[in-house]
């Protein structure tokens, strides 16, 4: 308790001029002709992928078609009933590795820098991580501009966990030489519908 | 008189090859930052705006520094503050025995190399494992990042399939990236299935909701915190912003100011600990409240540790991060190495060419090449004026304040022109060094002018 009173004390000491927060309310932030188009585009610009449903195909059809080789696949969504694993029924996230595929749902996509809003929706979050290639599930009507839309409209849940995800797992840390696939997922495919 | 940067410098660009190879890369990864910025219209409202944030929150920072922790505490998570490097690492060794544990996976974090944790730790057996790629490479090498950004830049693909032929057994003579970065992976693997706690560094704090937000590529900040069950935190105080608002204007920043992307493939952010599992954030000062009341030095708690400034830079592209004597190199390195200790960091303040470049590309426009410059007006006080110029400058000022010797002289200049190599570049002219000296010019401006030879252009 005294470390928290002497550094705020001491922050408190060194203060001199004030600075007022600028206004954050009106930026022109870059706006985009067909949202959907731009998302898409950066989706493939990032290193993932990015695809349009359309009307009556079925998700698990096209996942296979996708994924031939997928055998361990996890996701905890309804509709997918390729699911070979529920990620909310594991104890142990531990458990989770070895997943060849996971399936999850964003909630919503971002069109300058191809980012996918995902509040935490699984118990075991690993499952967006540790999977070898990932397909995120997403509203077409769910896109927005920039970074400034999105964190307008965001939310938390109550798990207390959400992140942007914008393609690969990728480095390029030997030689500046880009490889995808470093931790995470070799692939990201978001599926719009 | 040299400096330790002129020196290492000296034997960094004695390899031709490599130091072009820096240099070129470097200068690619500014160029694929300034085609991120032309793609944003709004780009210079952006840095103007970020500068702004900065300048708000440091000026209140102990109101946001506690809206934070009572809004972390009201998440559940364990909140520490830490006045130094020392009780930084006590507190995270406090934590790790609490757990019993004895391998801790981290992520990428400047503080935690600030703060020396790896060998504070090491040292009361814990097996650290840094799983960022860059830095992995480094620590089975046994070295300090070269870079804040790219930590292992200055090495070649060879040095790396050499050390990981040793180090992780991979194939004799391979060093495709792509090969080695797949045995990394495996490697890591491992490493994440096995770790007791996991730990982050944090790009952003934001104050109204208690988040933590971390930037990465490779998705290891994620694979970390979400297999153990305890999640460290480690934050300096300056790293707290407002709200999301804010934070909405760094997401656009970071990445292209860094390395050129639209944005990093994973940007987390941690409200609340896993369930059944514990989330610790330590708040750090170390020093950073006293440069608050330093005017001319404040704006570097507006860092943002992009590397933009490093990669723009002409002395770090063609010296390399090791020249440098601070942990951290480059125009920011130079500046927050001085406000650590400037009697010992002094070296780095003439690896700089005043260019201004750093300036212009800083995604929080912090002002470090003018501060470099007002380091230097001090450094008589410090006793670490360089001697010979020094001198030189007392001499220029008696010949530029004597105007018939000034004339003297220049008219006497041109006999330098025909004088025998060894007497110009020699060990005593430090501006003959590295360099050829431009010819004086037989006639000087005034004596045209005098003559009318100095006609208008037509």
């Amino acid at each position: 308790m005294s470390s928290k009173n002497d550094i705020l004390n001491n922050v408190r000491r060194h203060i001199n001029d004030k600075y007022d927060m600028p206004d954050l309310d009106n930026i022109a932030a870059i706006q985009y002709p067909d949202k959907l188009e731009k998302f898409m585009q950066m989706c493939k610009a990032v290193g993932g992928d990015a695809r349009l449903l359309v009307p009556g195909e079925d998700v698990n059809e096209v996942i296979k078609s996708l994924y031939p080789e997928a055998k361990v696949i996890a996701s905890n969504l309804p509709e997918v009933s390729i699911a070979t694993v529920n990620p909310d029924n594991v104890d142990d996230p531990h458990d989770l590795n070895g997943t060849d595929l996971g399936i999850i749902k964003g909630e919503l996509g971002v069109a300058e820098n191809a980012c996918v809003w995902v509040p935490q929706n699984v118990r075991q979050k690993v499952v967006y991580f540790i999977s070898e290639y990932l397909v995120i599930l997403l509203d077409k009507n769910e896109i927005v501009n920039n970074m400034h839309e999105a964190y307008n409209k965001l939310e938390f849940n109550d798990y207390g966990f959400g992140i942007f995800i914008s393609g690969p797992s990728k480095t390029a840390d030997i030689e500046q030489s880009l490889v995808v696939g470093a931790h995470g997922a070799k692939g990201v495919m978001v599926l719009l519908r | 008189m040299s400096t330790k940067h002129a020196e290492a410098a000296t034997r960094f660009i004695s390899n031709k090859k490599e130091e072009s190879w820096h240099n070129e890369t470097l200068w690619m990864v500014r160029a694929k930052r300034d085609n991120m910025a032309k793609d944003v219209p709004e780009w210079e409202q952006l840095r103007e705006l970020s500068s702004q944030i900065k300048m708000h929150t440091i000026s209140h920072l102990d109101k946001y520094a506690e809206q934070f922790a009572a809004a972390a505490e009201a998440n559940g998570v364990i909140v520490h503050w830490a006045k130094d490097d020392k009780e930084h690492n006590e507190i995270v060794y406090k934590i790790l025995s609490d757990h019993n544990a004895k391998k801790l996976v981290k992520s990428k974090s400047m503080l935690t190399e600030e703060c020396h944790l790896n060998p504070y730790l090491e040292q009361r057996g814990i097996d650290v494992v840094e799983s960022d790629l860059g830095e992995r490479i480094l620590q089975l090498d046994n070295q300090p990042p070269s870079h804040i950004v790219m930590p292992a830049i200055h090495m070649t693909r060879q040095e790396v399939g050499k050390l990981f032929e040793v180090k992780l057994g991979t194939e004799k003579g391979n060093s495709d990236p792509t090969y080695l970065t797949r045995a990394a992976r495996q490697h890591l693997r491992n490493e994440f299935m096995t770790a007791d706690v996991g730990m982050t560094g944090c790009n952003f704090g934001v104050a109204e909701t208690g988040d933590v937000v971390v930037c990465t590529n490779e998705g290891n900040a994620d694979m970390g915190t979400s297999l153990p069950k305890v999640h460290i935190v480690s934050m300096g105080l300056e790293k707290l912003i407002p709200n999301h608002k804010a934070l909405s204007v760094y997401s656009r920043l970071l990445a292209r100011s860094a390395t050129g992307q639209p944005v990093t493939s994973y940007m987390s952010h941690f409200r609340k600990p896993r369930e059944g599992c514990e989330m610790h954030i330590v708040i750090v000062d170390n020093g950073r409240s006293e440069i608050l009341g330093n005017r001319e030095h404040i704006q570097t708690l507006k860092c943002i540790r992009c590397g933009a400034c490093m990669n723009t830079c002409p002395v770090y592209r063609r010296s390399g991060g090791y020249s440098y004597t601070y942990f951290i190199p480059g125009p920011i390195g130079i500046n927050l190495g001085m406000l650590k200790n400037p009697k010992e960091y002094s070296d780095n303040v003439s690896a700089c060419s005043l260019c201004y470049s750093c300036n212009n590309v800083c995604p929080a426009k912090i002002d470090l090449a003018d501060q470099i410059y007002r380091w230097r007006q001090g450094l008589d006080s410090l006793g670490k004026a360089d001697k010979m110029k020094k001198m030189m400058s007392g001499g220029m000022k008696f010949l530029f304040t004597h105007p018939s010797l000034y004339k003297t002289a220049l008219s006497m200049a041109p006999i330098v022109n025909s004088m025998p190599r060894f007497m110009i570049y020699n060990g005593l002219n430090d501006w003959g060094k590295g360099r050829e000296l431009p010819k004086f010019a037989k006639e000087s401006f005034t004596s045209m002018w005098k003559k009318g030879k100095v006609q208008k252009k037509k």
